[in-house]
């Protein structure tokens, strides 16, 4: 990879980080959400600072070049990680239904 | 005697409410029955709520929208937490018609049937009402896929018009599939090995407003629904 995009890769991921850690002081998002992605990017960083690691882990894995292996292993944390959430919401779903139903059941009542 | 509710879901039927609740007290005078009912109004925001509070209507309000499962289910919670026997969707547009209820509630008065369909298709003279052709063969589909994952042959599929004993009240009350209930909820049960019997009704085309669901949605409910049924299909079943 380019000096240039190694640069503005660790540029990013050092915002990322900071904007999750001001998200987690402002109390935005809850520590367990926002440890995937301080993880997530503080590997990147690492990655990135340690010269020949990325050119390691591209080989090992067979790609042609270090962005290429960036891009499709983020595409598929990415992936995992929308599943996640698609999960949690559907329990909220749930628990909102459950909600309005025992409400409403309730007001009735009285 | 077997205490029955009529579970009325409704979501914005102030032209309907009135009459239909008049012509089940109409109904219970003439015959002698006591039909209890009780309007689910799914966070209705016309006076459909207004008039059930003039006419004495005994209503519950959702505070939010829930689409017709969650508004059935609402139904079958306050059924089970009152101890009626059988509770019957009794649709609020006036499709369903009250003469009916008898003949719904037989099969389970005589044990022979956990959940009863009230069926157009059954009796091919039963009903003037046979919804659209298209409609239809969604349908037929849809009761295809049923009996290929059930064994059983169901023919109505979609009927919203359906009576279940207490038994399954209970088991509606904790778990009820709010998307699709009609075709999923039958195919649950006849996986848990419930009893169920269809009996031919006829229904009235809607008196006012629209149904809900709309032409261009067909494809997607299809995929929707046949979707569902397979993944029952997929599923331990636990009775």
């Amino acid at each position: 990879m380019s000096i240039n995009l190694i640069f503005c890769s660790i540029i990013f991921s050092l915002f990322i980080v900071i904007f999750i850690l001001s998200l987690l002081r402002k109390d935005k998002i809850k520590i367990k959400y926002s440890l995937v992605w301080l993880v997530l990017f503080f590997l990147l960083f690492i990655s990135l600072m340690i010269p020949n690691l990325l050119d390691f882990i591209t080989n090992l894995l067979g790609f042609k070049t270090a962005s290429n292996m960036v891009l499709s292993l983020f595409i598929a944390i990415l992936v995992v990680i929308n599943i996640t959430l698609t999960v949690i919401v559907s329990t909220h779903d749930k628990k909102i239904r459950l909600l309005i139903q025992e409400i409403s059941i309730l007001k009735k009542e009285k | 005697m077997k205490r029955v509710l009529l579970i009325i879901p409704s979501y914005n039927e102030e032209e309907n409410v009135l009459s239909n609740y008049q012509r089940i007290l109409d109904y219970n005078k003439k015959n002698k029955t006591s039909y209890d009912a009780i309007v689910v109004s799914d966070g209705s925001v016309d006076g459909t709520e207004e008039i059930c509070i003039k006419n004495n209507i005994p209503y519950i309000s959702l505070i939010h929208n829930l689409g017709i499962g969650g508004a059935v289910q609402t139904g079958y919670k306050y059924a089970f937490e009152n101890g009626y026997d059988i509770a019957i969707q009794f649709d609020g547009d006036g499709q369903h018609d009250v003469r009916y209820v008898k003949d719904i509630i037989q099969p389970i008065l005589n044990n022979e049937a956990n959940m009863v369909i009230g069926s157009r298709f059954i009796d091919k003279n039963s009903s003037d009402f046979k919804s659209s052709k298209v409609r239809r063969v969604g349908i037929s589909i849809i009761s295809f896929f049923i009996k290929v994952v059930t064994k059983k042959k169901v023919y109505d599929t979609t009927s919203g018009f359906r009576a279940i004993d207490k038994e399954l009240i209970k088991r509606f009350s904790q778990n009820y599939p709010v998307e699709y209930p009609e075709p999923v909820s039958t195919t649950e049960i006849l996986r848990c090995g419930y009893k169920l019997k269809e009996v031919a009704v006829s229904m009235n085309e809607r008196e006012n407003g629209v149904s809900s669901i709309r032409a261009w949605k067909n494809v997607y409910y299809m995929l929707n629904v046949v979707l569902s049924i397979l993944v029952i299909g997929m599923r331990r079943i636990k009775k």
